[in-house]
């Protein structure tokens, strides 16, 4: 019983299984010019509930297509790859999808986004469901 | 349950030798660090293609202290955050207008032409002069400047370039004169340009 009780202490200090709370703010995409196909799109991801979600997946509507991915830099080296295990949000936590690190890639854009363009995405979240958010196009200067 | 608990034991045990395996060996040696390469061979002159589609040759800097990159119109994230960048700390130096040139140098020349590297150099809403060439130049320049970069296909049947994130400083008289890097602080940042500025 003593092992039982144990493993439910640790499982609970890894997950918080209530309810998250999803609150997201500050939604930008660079500007594009003509021919560019591809934007990022960052935000912020405030989890205010008390158990943890996780963003699976990003919509944009079509032809455009979204994508989660993670941008680093190590040994001067650049990479982007794409996240597909998601992102963790966990409870209590405000995540940040800022340049040079996570971000939304979107491509196939139809056209270029000017400065207060508004582009729409669909982001899934595990538990959350899907949320639509308006992302404001801001200058490529940011 | 002796057993469960001699196998738990057992794993914890691998876990442990895995991180301290992962802790203790030594770093991942990049591609740009193999490269042997002095302070003095860096850079020089060159020739690539401008916006308009003529050649652009390193001369017609005019003895302008430079900044220069090296990345790829496609790039949505990290290219853009890093012209931004040096853009917004031209004009934090305030020494004039233009104390120094930024140039964009494309590492993927296959989609790039100069007409992609000009309107990608517009973005800033400042001046940045976009370059393109030749696979052989761009190959040639990139030796040069000691940059790495190596195409990655994404999982849209396209394909990503993974390259060199830091931004090289020349001086009037086309020396090196250092480098920033992505997760360098602005007045580190500064600092350097000011060098170079003088």
């Amino acid at each position: 019983m003593k092992r039982v009780l144990l493993a439910a202490l640790l499982l609970a200090s890894c997950s918080k299984s209530g309810p998250p709370d999803l609150q997201i703010s500050d939604a930008w995409a660079r500007e594009t010019v003509l021919g560019q196909t591809e934007t990022a799109a960052y935000m912020t991801i405030d989890n205010r509930g008390s158990g943890d979600d996780r963003l699976i997946s990003v919509e944009a509507a079509a032809p455009a297509k979204a994508m989660l991915h993670a941008s680093g830099s190590s040994g001067g080296i650049s990479r982007m790859r794409h996240m597909g295990a998601g992102l963790a949000l966990p409870a209590g936590t405000a995540v940040q999808l800022k340049p040079g690190g996570t971000h939304v890639m979107i491509t196939g854009l139809g056209g270029p986004l000017h400065t207060n363009d508004v582009v729409k995405l669909r982001l899934q979240f595990e538990k959350s469901g899907p949320r639509d958010i308006d992302v404001s196009v801001g200058a490529g200067g940011r | 349950m002796q057993r469960v608990r001699i196998v738990l034991w057992v794993l914890v045990a691998l876990a442990m030798a895995a991180l301290a395996f992962l802790m203790l060996r030594p770093a991942q040696q990049t591609p740009t660090q193999q490269q042997p390469m002095t302070i003095s061979s860096v850079g020089g002159p060159f020739t690539l293609t401008g916006s308009d589609g003529k050649p652009f040759s390193s001369v017609s800097l005019g003895g302008k202290p430079y900044a220069i990159f090296f990345g790829f119109t496609h790039c949505p994230d990290v290219c853009p955050t890093t012209l931004a960048r040096m853009v917004r700390l031209r004009q934090q130096l305030g020494a004039g207008d233009r104390p120094f040139e930024i140039l964009f140098v494309t590492v993927d020349p296959e989609r790039d032409g100069p007409s992609e590297v000009g309107k990608y150099a517009e973005l800033f809403n400042s001046p940045v002069t976009g370059l393109t060439g030749s696979p052989a130049q761009i190959d040639q320049v990139k030796k040069q400047f000691g940059i790495f970069s190596q195409k990655v296909p994404d999982s849209n049947g396209g394909y990503s370039v993974d390259h060199t994130s830091t931004v090289l400083l020349f001086d009037g008289r086309g020396e090196f004169s250092g480098t920033i890097a992505p997760e360098e602080g602005d007045s580190a940042a500064l600092a350097k340009l000011k060098r170079i500025t003088v």
